[in-house]
């Protein structure tokens, strides 16, 4: 486990922040004792973990407000935490800082059926919001796998996608309007129920920004009305390849399915045991494909994706249109993850995003580095827009075996870039792909991202440490991206 | 003539750097009358029109890049030999050079589309230009030369820089290279036409919006409401039927959308001196402008989300925008901008363009 020992704590000012805090928020707001902090010495990347000292829980704005002030008068950092189901260590807390959980500004303040978009507190899970819409016929769009329990703050914080993206969006097309707070106290309203706004779109510049620019207080969200009819379709394929040239044959084909999931044998095998849903155990890769729209078109276009399944190899296939079929034929994908769990002690979740026509090329990567590294590794994603979770498993109770888990997972990111792709698609960077920035971005690039920090948070107390690395870091990694054979920054020292 | 001129940029910049020289980046102007004339002392200009050209398309990728300069006709001509269109829906507007601009030349480029950052009437059901953007490469103020994003469809490693680009009209830095999304085009496309009063209209659009409809544009003036159907033929065909009202002849069709899009629309020509063409952003469901404004100076889009307003009265229209929760922008004038964001877009633009070499027409100081 990468245990990181608090060190050098600033206890002074940890005493005159406590006193002030306590002063001003109701002592459940306000966690200081061992067992309570427990919960969040982690997200959802377990295996780096680091204990709090404090953790405040707002129920107003006005507290957050006043927190703010309070840490940025003493110099102190503030780490946001949704609800903690980040993958990439966002929330972690840092030695220095304040954990500002927002969980209890959970309200949602307004379901705004005329003007379609619900108005929320931070806090309020991403289920929730379209459990309030489903009486109007409407729901909010972007749906993570982890939507029962995250929060739309979190979902702002990190753009968050989910199975539904290439046809209704990220996070960031289905937000209009957010209160923020930044560090030097203003609270700025950004949006609504509008379709643009004046200046610059300060509202896209914050979805995805990892509580290191602002405090989201408030999100307003777009609703929509729920599909008149889905048809859900499963397809079981011998080799990999076929699946990933399907994928990109119904696409070429001006078909956008509202879900595309591809998940490999190993997956599949262990999703089946855990949720029975009826996959080929058989197979080399299965897809799963979600078609939603008006009945008439709904029937023209299944048959058609049906077509193009046959064409490209798939021995087997099962369509669903009633509702229990399409959640047994779903179940094994949504459980694909705590399934892939009970096979292995431990295990990241990779999140590379990669053009589709290369595919087939990355995932033989994969399954190469898997062998070299010996560790096996279960492909579940969204193959829709490229998006792969390569679930890398390992038992952490051996020695070395974590850091030789991440050392391979930061492989497969190297060639996700290489491949013309990105090192994360939905899940951040946070603590976790700190390394891997250094390959995707150059030194230039890196510092115009600290100058926009700087501009937003002046006095660098959001979430520092994450997000970005250091050019010192970058440099120490010896990983650094080479721009056209010049070494950036040569004046720096390396070993 | 298309090339790559991006070295030549980003000398260029690092001279105008050096030398606290201001520059003004100019495409085919087609957008040049929205805001104010720039200050051209101590400027210099940088044409980019000349730095074009498709860098990659892969029709099932459903994502096309191209230089900055690329004419926005000419991108539409390639998506649509593939069956394809952009998937946001931007206006092509005519150059106000038009005697020296013509063709490709006169409506727009892509960097423009994405500075500007201007919708065209599908913006509520097809997204936005910030929306379709996936990536960017830009010279900032240093004359760095960055890449952003890039062209798969997620991507949240860093800053957002690249959807930031959207509507920041040049202040952050030249635009070199733009992947930007694209869509199946729809199969079928046909426009409902109902008589009624303003007041109607917004009440029908409120209800349709609720449903499924394969619904890609709404318009009411001067008594008269059309909507766009488009998409998957057989949806198209269910919607017409379900919703019935009159069917717009084919041939118009073709190009009513595109004439409110591109303004060509009479309703677009101030009818006197002192008369203004207001862009109101409001709630879809909020209330209609008063006895104060006669019907016919009002033409309603985007589901009830979009007004356009002709009138010469400033404070009334933007008493109006406030009261109801939107904002107003005059055609040709600065676009009301927040204190505080004012404060941290200013900062933002600090950050790309530290010595203010970019003289962009959009001003980022407060105003109302
Ligand atoms: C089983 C599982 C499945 C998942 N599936 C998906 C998926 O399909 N798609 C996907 O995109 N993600 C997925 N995730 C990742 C995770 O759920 C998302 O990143 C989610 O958006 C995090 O929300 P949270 O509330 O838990 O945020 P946290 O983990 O608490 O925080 C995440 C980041 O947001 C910041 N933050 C939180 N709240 C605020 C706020 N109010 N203001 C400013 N910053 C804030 C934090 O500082 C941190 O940097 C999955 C996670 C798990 C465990």
């Amino acid at each position: 486990m990468l245990h990181n020992p608090s060190m050098n704590s600033n206890t002074k000012n940890h005493a005159m922040v406590l006193q002030q805090l306590q002063s001003l928020l109701p002592s459940e707001c306000l966690i200081t004792d061992g067992p309570g902090l427990r919960p969040y010495e982690t997200d959802g990347l377990t295996v780096i973990r680091e204990m709090p000292w404090v953790v405040v829980l707002p129920e107003t704005e006005s507290q957050v407000v006043a927190i703010m002030r309070i840490c940025r008068e003493q110099g102190v950092s503030v780490i946001a935490r949704g609800a903690g189901t980040g993958l990439s260590g966002g929330a972690r807390p840092h030695n220095d800082g304040v954990v500002l959980g927002l969980s209890k500004m959970n309200k949602i303040l307004h379901i705004d059926v005329d003007n379609r978009v619900a108005r929320v507190q931070p806090g309020v899970r991403n289920l929730a919001i379209s459990q309030a819409a489903q009486p109007h016929g409407m729901y909010y769009a972007p749906d993570p796998s982890s939507q029962i329990a995250c929060s739309i703050g979190g979902n702002v914080a990190e753009n968050a996608g989910g199975v539904h993206c290439l046809k209704y969006g990220l996070t960031v097309h289905n937000v209009l309007g957010v209160r923020v707070l930044t560090s030097d106290g203003d609270v700025m309203e950004i949006g609504g129920a509008l379709y643009d706004n004046p200046g610059l779109d300060m509202l896209a510049l914050l979805c995805g920004s990892e509580g290191m620019l602002g405090i989201v207080t408030e999100v307003t969200v777009a609703l929509l009305p729920e599909p008149e009819k889905k048809s859900v379709i499963l397809a079981g394929f011998r080799q990999v390849t076929d699946a990933g040239n399907a994928v990109a044959s119904i696409i070429g084909a001006g078909i956008i399915p509202a879900g595309m999931e591809m998940m490999d044998k190993l997956a599949v095998e262990a999703a089946e045991q855990f949720a029975h849903a009826g996959y080929p155990l058989d197979a080399a890769a299965i897809l799963i494909i979600e078609l939603d729209g008006a009945a008439a078109e709904l029937d023209a276009v299944t048959h058609q994706v049906i077509g193009h399944l046959q064409a490209c190899g798939a021995y087997q296939i099962d369509q669903a249109d009633d509702a229990q079929t399409q959640a047994r034929l779903w179940k094994g994908r949504k459980s694909a993850f705590p399934a892939v769990g009970r096979l292995s002690p431990d295990y990241i979740c990779m999140d590379g995003t990669i053009p589709r026509h290369k595919l087939a090329q990355v995932l033989t990567q994969i399954d190469t580095l898997s062998k070299a590294y010996d560790l096996a590794v279960a492909n579940v994603f969204h193959a829709a827009d490229g998006n792969l979770h390569p679930l890398i498993l390992f038992d952490a109770n051996v020695p070395g075996q974590t850091d030789h888990a991440m050392a391979m997972g930061s492989e497969i990111l190297r060639c996700c870039v290489a491949a013309g792709g990105t090192v994360t698609g939905e899940h951040g960077v946070g603590v976790e792909k700190l390394d891997t920035m250094c390959v995707q971005f150059t030194a230039e690039e890196l510092d115009q991202f600290f100058r926009i920090k700087d501009a937003m948070d002046p006095s660098g107390i959001l979430n520092p440490g994450k997000g970005i690395p250091t050019l010192t870091r970058c440099g120490e990694l010896g990983g650094m991206h080479v721009h056209k054979g010049r070494l950036p920054f040569p004046e720096l020292e390396r070993f | 003539m298309s090339g790559d001129l991006s070295s030549q940029f980003t000398e260029v910049v690092k001279n105008a750097y050096a030398a606290e020289q201001g520059l003004v980046i100019c495409g085919h102007g087609s957008k040049g009358a929205w805001l104010p004339e720039i200050d051209l002392n101590n400027t210099q200009r940088l044409d980019v029109t000349r730095h074009s050209g498709i860098q990659a398309y892969q029709p099932e990728e459903l994502v096309i890049t191209a230089r900055a300069g690329t004419a926005l006709d000419e991108i539409n001509r390639v998506l649509a030999a593939e069956d394809q269109m952009l998937a946001c829906d931007p206006p092509r507007f005519q150059s106000v050079k038009a005697d020296v601009m013509v063709g490709d030349n006169a409506g727009g480029t892509l960097g423009g589309v994405v500075a500007t950052g201007l919708s065209g009437p599908g913006r509520p059901w097809s997204g936005a230009v910030r929306d379709a953007i996936l990536g960017v490469e830009l010279v900032n103020g240093k004359g760095e030369y960055l890449k952003f994003g890039g062209q798969v469809m997620k991507n949240v490693a860093g800053y957002d820089v690249s959807r930031l680009q959207a509507g920041a009209w040049g202040n952050l830095g030249v635009l070199a290279s733009i992947s930007i999304r694209v869509h199946p085009r729809w199969q079928e496309q046909v426009t409902l036409v109902f008589q009624m009063s303003a007041e109607q209209a917004q009440k029908k659009c409120l209800r349709l919006a609720q449903q499924n409809l394969p619904l890609q544009g709404t318009c009411w003036q001067g008594g008269v409401l059309y909507l766009r159907l488009a998409g998957h033929a057989s949806g198209v065909a269910g919607a017409k039927l379900a919703l019935g009202g009159e069917t717009m002849q084919q041939t118009v069709d073709g190009s009513f959308w595109s004439d409110l899009r591109d303004h060509r629309v009479d309703f677009f020509q101030p009818k006197d001196d002192v008369q203004k063409i207001w862009r109101l952003v409001v709630p879809s469901a909020a209330p209609l402008p008063g006895a104060w404004l006669s019907s016919e100076d009002l033409l309603i889009e985007w589901g009830g989300g979009l007004r356009w307003l002709r009138h010469a009265d400033e404070a009334a229209v933007k008493a109006h925008a406030k009261s109801v929760g939107g904002w107003c922008w005059a055609k040709g004038e600065q676009m009301p901008i927040d204190a505080v964001q004012g404060r941290y877009m200013n900062e933002l633009k600090r950050a790309f363009d530290p010595k203010n070499i970019f003289r962009s027409a959009m001003s980022l100081q407060h105003a109302d």
